[in-house]
């Protein structure tokens, strides 16, 4: 953090918790504030009124914010109205404008990578890129690892690096001297504008609450980002990891953890933010008057999958399974970066702890 | 009927277009001649491309990918009027419902997708088109603008279950007789097999314009050819195990994979690059492919090419 030019320490400023809290509250007037609510590492993402609702120490959801509010588990994509012969689809986006608040950085790095697949190919979905538009996001980097997390290994954290693709980040560092809210410590924040819908929001930011940010500051934060890279348990030779895995695609670790441990539950396809493969299916209404197109997460440990006329291409536990791990652990040359943000959810609710670190690992030895 | 549309263009709504004619091909499969009349599926300026697919269906039953078998005539800006056409086989849900179609039936799409034939990379080279069963159908329009190719000649090696399946007989009959395509076939069941006898009636005069029909698997008709590796290029579509042979074969006689391409079939859900169901490896057949170079798929797991 040390090094930052004049112009970019602008945007920053260090907010007691207090007037974050009323600013925030004061962006509920414009957006439909979300936070993480519930502690731990099963905290989840719903809609707040109060700043005191939310638990800005949480570890982890299981449902990840970005694939949870910009990709509906099931979403009408057309109706087709039987009699009028007349398609419709849309409004995008349904709803109202929202604040993500308290997203960790692998979570940004997992809607980073979202908006790779529904925006940047061929074809531009528009119900994505609709609340994609209307969500504002307020990162905040992590103050403590989770035995499961490995972020570290693919960049995507404990602090966020991405410069763009999000409005605002939050780092906690440290309390106000002497200071008591509510029977706790007045906790002070790092605030970052980053984008320029933040920067617009300059002028109602309360900025004369704060402090300007000092050297000093960065080095702190500098300081906490290197002990917390320290606690991190999971360790994982990412660069080897490419050449092992293709290279020995029916290796026992991969096989003997799918026959005897996997029971195709696709909760590891579930709670992961990058997943984003759906289904597509078409339903009539009992009174045949409308048909509608659904979409519907999906996920690569289902048989029916990578099923054909004449074929299933993944008709075997270990194949499936193997799919998910490559596509987490390899396939760079889909997006230009790993699938995994490290955030280390399919291993916390996978029933039989699948662990797709040791899988690889067992592979490269 | 045509009625009012509202939606807006979006990669969701697909085009309507009325079916113009109908034409049987083999037991369980029927080309439909289709004309779109209105749609707002965003695809003014797409040049439709042989090797490229459509996502065919109805509201209500759903889509399936179905590659071109005759292209739209026109050029850049893709005609509401431009007929085209698409070989289909009953297979399932919305195959199925499809059989039942007849002219002036209205039907949806959306589309073109995909990344066809690199018919360029034939230019002056000798081109060699290998199919098994329905997969001649993508390789149609391919066959029909080689004259226009600059080839240096062209050979089609075409394999299908009975004599009574192979499609496309009457065009087999005129490119044999256009001369720009030489042409050798195959069946897996000799003419005349007892089970097959009733498919196999009304063949004479086929098997009259076209040869002789030889008996056995398609790499019966391509261990003898002479290949130049270097100035050959392959095209194959068949079943993925038929393409893993033709492929091996064509191997073996010193082609690299960089020169062979094949035709992958996945299960595809949205065909925009979305729904992830036809990943192989890194690529998304839908837009990656379904083309892809014997050199892009070797090594990945859950291919058998
Ligand atoms: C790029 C491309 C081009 C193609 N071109 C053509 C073409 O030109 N002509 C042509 O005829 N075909 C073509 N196909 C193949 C065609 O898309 C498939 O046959 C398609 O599956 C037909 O869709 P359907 O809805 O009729 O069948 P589906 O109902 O999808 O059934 C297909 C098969 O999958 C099985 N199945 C479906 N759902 C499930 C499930 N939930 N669990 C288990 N099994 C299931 C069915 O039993 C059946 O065997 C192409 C495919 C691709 C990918
Ligand atoms: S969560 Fe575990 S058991 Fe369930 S499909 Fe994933 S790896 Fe298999
Ligand atoms: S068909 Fe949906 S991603 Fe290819």
């Amino acid at each position: 953090m040390t090094g930052v030019n004049a112009s970019q320490r602008n945007y920053r400023v260090i907010l007691p918790e207090n007037a974050l809290a009323r600013w925030l509250e004061w962006l509920g007037g414009f957006y439909t504030l979300t936070g993480p609510v519930g502690g731990g590492v099963a905290a989840r993402f719903t809609e707040i009124s109060k700043f005191e609702q939310m638990d800005l120490d949480y570890q982890s959801t299981m449902l990840p914010p970005g694939k949870k509010y910009l990709f509906e588990p099931v979403e009408e994509v057309l109706s087709f109205d039987v009699s009028e012969g007349v398609f419709s689809s849309g409004p995008y986006p349904p709803g109202r404008k929202r604040a993500l608040i308290g997203v960790h950085p692998c979570d940004v790095n997992a809607i980073l990578y979202l908006d790779m697949v529904f925006l940047s190919g061929p074809y531009a979905d528009p119900f994505y890129r609709a609340r994609r538009e209307n969500t504002f996001i307020i990162a905040l980097n992590c103050k403590s690892v989770t035995g499961l997390c490995f972020c570290h290994l693919v960049g995507a954290g404990p602090y966020l690096k991405a410069v763009s693709g999000y409005d605002i980040l939050l780092t906690e560092i440290g309390e106000e001297e002497g200071a008591e809210r509510r029977g706790g410590k007045n906790r002070k924040f790092m605030v970052e504008l980053v984008s320029e819908k933040a920067r617009e929001l300059c002028d109602v930011f309360p900025f004369s609450m704060g402090e300007q940010p000092e050297e000093k500051d960065f080095e702190k934060m500098s300081r906490m980002e290197a002990a917390l890279l320290k606690s991190f348990r999971k360790n994982l030779d990412m660069e080897g990891v490419q050449s092992a895995l293709l290279s020995r695609p029916d290796h026992h670790a991969l096989k003997e953890t799918a026959d005897s441990r996997c029971l195709s539950c696709s909760n590891c396809v579930m709670v992961c933010p990058t997943c984003f493969c759906h289904d597509v299916m078409d339903k009539t209404d009992v009174s045949l008057s409308r048909s509608r197109r659904v979409r519907r997460w999906d996920a690569c440990q289902d048989i029916s999958f990578a099923q054909v006329h004449g074929g299933n291409f993944r008709a075997q536990r270990h194949a499936r399974l193997r799919q998910f791990v490559y596509h987490k652990l390899d396939y760079e040359e889909q997006f230009g970066r790993k699938g995994t943000v490290g955030c280390g959810r399919c291993i916390r609710w996978c029933p039989t702890g699948i662990d797709l670190t040791e899988i690889a690992r067992a592979m490269m030895e | 009927m045509i009625t009012r549309e509202t939606a807006k263009k979006s990669l969701h709504v697909p085009v309507r277009a009325v079916i113009k004619g109908v034409k049987d091909e083999a037991p369980g499969v029927r080309t439909l001649l289709l004309e779109p009349v209105e749609g707002q599926f965003p695809r003014a300026g797409r040049v439709s491309r042989p090797g490229q697919f459509n996502m065919l269906g109805y509201p209500g039953v759903g889509e399936a990918p179905i590659s071109y078998s005759m292209l739209p005539p026109g050029k850049t800006d893709a005609k509401a009027e431009e007929l085209f056409g698409h070989t289909i086989r009953r297979a399932g849900r919305v195959t199925g419902y499809l059989e039942k179609f007849k002219e002036e039936d209205e039907i949806f799409f959306r589309g073109p997708f995909g990344r066809g034939w690199p018919v360029e990379e034939a230019r002056g080279k000798h081109l060699l088109l290998i199919t098994g069963g329905l997969g001649l159908a993508p390789l149609k329009p391919v066959i029909e603008m080689a004259p226009s190719l600059g080839l240096a000649g062209a050979t089609l090696l075409h394999g299908a279950r009975t004599a009574g399946d192979i499609i496309f007989k009457a065009e087999l009959a005129r490119w044999k007789t256009g001369g720009a395509v030489e042409i050798g076939l195959t069946v897996d069941n000799p003419p005349g097999n007892f089970f097959k006898k009733r498919q196999d009636r009304g063949l004479e005069g086929f098997e009259k314009a076209i040869g002789e029909i030889r008996t056995g698997l398609i790499t019966e008709l391509i261990r003898p050819l002479q290949i130049d590796p270097a100035k050959t290029v392959a095209f194959i579509c068949g079943p993925e195990i038929m393409m893993r042979f033709a492929s091996r074969d064509l191997m073996m006689k010193g082609m690299g994979g960089a020169g062979i391409y094949v035709s992958m079939e996945r299960r595809m859900r949205c065909g925009t690059g979305h729904c992830g169901h036809c990943q192989i490896g890194p690529w998304f057949t839908c837009k990656d492919g379904p083309v892809f170079s014997c050199a892009q798929l070797r090594g990945l797991p859950d291919v058998i090419i």
